[in-house]
């Protein structure tokens, strides 16, 4: 009763608890402005679909999320295009060359062992520096003004300083900063890298990159991600469809109908909360997330055996 | 007086045979029968899995065993280990001659075995038949071939199942037995041999073959050729689609909301 075959994952799943999982996961990445996949993916290991297509169909589905939670912040005015390309571009190069570091990896036999430390390492400190960062952000608030707050990323710290002396100053209006073109381009490649190394779209990582690196508003940083995240997924979902035939339709449809439910919905509360409000949120998923991870690496496996793909 | 000799001697002979084939009575009765309904099975859009009737004949006093054997390939695993205190892929093994599913039904309460001789059943039979190669050490097999078996069994690709063929009271010698073989949704389509041994006094008195085809059907076959055959334009026909949904429920929700 209400069950699916999914044809290329070759098994059968209901279709309300899919649906569910799509609803929640793109809930979070219209909330946060994430793709979803650091939390899609596990979800789907879960309930039975193979690593590779469950990848591989998650990436489909963020398409659909993105455009819908895009398309919501564009009409908000929260999408900032020149960011975005900027960003983009630099996680192409970035993406490429983070590939051949994996395939170096691989064949020394070491790349599961950096896969797995760099992912609790970056959702480690992601998580923990957001949520200490928006605790004390909250608790200044309630006491003193808030107008520090909002200052305090912008502290004449030397990091400031490098960043106002790189050339190629550019006015970014939608987020309201002028900063040099270089500055999107080398951490969209740094995010880049590291995105293809987790094999993750990286949005949990580029969302702090623009807040803190950035210093875009948090509600630009929600759009401009979704608006990134789009094209990155559209070119790995057609990638995986050629290379490996491993994209399940049924199960991305499914999805992202939740998903862009969910996106929709989590985008118009995003706009109700503070965006402090929303980076403790976020920064406790990431928390939870790298928890789980460690979970995993530290217990023992209930098979020692495992199939080939995936993360 | 030739043909006098003649007439003694082949009674004779008869006698003689007969009573060298009477205590294997069983086997010298009707030869067993296997019939499979459906012998197809359909993927179509809702599959979550089928039952398959096995039934058939045998002779009194024996039992019977099903194997149901999927085509066999080579799979590749990853192996899981310690490295650094951390519980992590350590390398890829890859086990070869393995059969997609592997079924066991019996007609007893235990699994039957030969006296004297290998049985050609059950999960030792397929400890001889799978081989290992890659990250571990020949002394390894054994510990990887259970471990291999677990991941199979959770998947409920291999069964093995006694007592789930149920007979009925003899009749002129013959018993009739009849079961249910449960395919898991995540049967792969292709063709699988069904072998009904009849088993009597530690031996495989006889056996009858069939064929049981598992076909991908309707929407889910289009959509896996499109996949298989049409890369490209079965990744573009995905993210168009994606769009579009994400496009739709935009709008959808921009008209709701804009009261």
């Amino acid at each position: 009763m209400w069950n699916l075959y999914l044809p290329i994952a070759g098994t059968s799943i209901n279709i309300v608890l899919l649906f569910g999982l799509g609803g929640a996961v793109g809930f979070l990445s219209g909330l946060f402005g994430v793709g979803g996949g650091f939390l899609m993916t596990p979800l789907l290991l879960m309930v039975g679909i193979p690593s590779t297509v469950a990848a591989a169909s998650d990436s489909n589905q963020i398409v659909a999320a993105s455009t819908s939670g895009s398309y919501a912040h564009w009409r908000m005015g929260n999408v900032d295009f020149k960011m975005g390309f900027l960003l983009l571009i630099g996680g192409v190069i970035g993406g490429t060359f983070g590939v051949q570091i994996i395939k170096v990896l691989r064949a020394m036999g070491n790349a599961d062992f950096v896969i797995k430390i760099t992912y609790v390492l970056m959702l480690g400190i992601v998580g923990f520096y957001m949520f200490m960062e928006s605790l004390q952000a909250l608790r200044k608030k309630g006491v003193i003004e808030a107008k520090k707050v909002e200052a305090e990323p912008g502290r004449p710290s030397i990091y400031v300083r490098m960043i106002q002396a790189l050339p190629w100053q550019m006015r970014f209006e939608k987020s309201g900063v002028t900063l040099s073109v270089l500055l999107p381009l080398i951490l969209g490649v740094l995010v880049g890298i590291l995105a293809a190394i987790m094999g993750v779209g990286g949005g949990f990582i580029m969302v702090p990159v623009m807040v803190y690196m950035l210093r875009m508003p948090m509600h630009v940083v929600v759009g401009t991600s979704l608006f990134q995240i789009l094209f990155t997924c559209i070119n790995v979902t057609v990638m995986q469809s050629v290379t490996n035939h491993n994209v399940d339709l049924v199960l991305a449809v499914i999805l992202l109908v939740g998903s862009t439910l969910g996106a929709q919905i989590g985008a118009k509360i995003s706009q109700r909360l503070h965006a402090d409000q929303l980076k403790i949120l976020l920064a406790s998923i990431v928390l939870l997330v790298m928890v789980q991870i460690l979970v995993s690496l530290i217990l023992s496996p209930a098979h020692l055996l495992a199939y080939k793909g995936g993360h | 007086m030739r043909r006098s000799n003649n007439g003694l001697w082949w009674p004779g002979v008869t006698l003689f045979l007969a009573l060298l084939l009477g205590p294997a009575g069983p086997a010298a009765a009707a030869s067993p029968e296997l019939r499979l309904s459906p012998n197809q099975v359909d993927i179509g859009t809702f599959f979550e899995g089928a039952a398959v009737k096995i039934e058939g004949t045998m002779p009194a006093g024996t039992t019977a065993v099903v194997e149901v054997v999927g085509s066999e390939a080579t799979e590749h695993l990853l192996r899981k280990g310690r490295r650094g205190g951390l519980w992590m892929s350590v390398g890829e093994i890859q086990v070869h001659h393995a059969p997609s599913l592997y079924m066991l039904l019996s007609s007893a309460a235990k699994i039957p075995e030969f006296t004297g001789a290998a049985t050609p059943w059950g999960f030792a039979a397929l400890a001889k038949q799978v081989t290992f190669s890659g990250s571990l050490q020949p002394q390894e097999e054994d510990k990887f071939f259970q471990e291999f078996m677990g991941l199979k069994q959770g998947e409920k690709l291999y069964r093995v199942m006694p007592d789930a063929l149920h007979t009925s009271a003899p009749q002129k010698g013959q018993v009739a037995f009849q079961g249910m073989l449960p395919l898991p949704a995540k049967v792969p389509p292709g063709q699988y041999k069904v072998r009904l041994a009849v088993v009597g006094q530690g031996r495989m008195l006889a056996h009858q073959d069939a064929v049981l085809t598992v076909k991908m059907v309707g929407f889910p076959a289009t959509l896996s050729n499109l996949a298989r055959q049409q890369g490209l334009l079965y990744g573009l026909v995905a993210v168009l689609i994606a769009i579009i949904t994400g496009f739709i429920m935009g709008f959808l929700f921009k008209g709701k909301t804009a009261h």
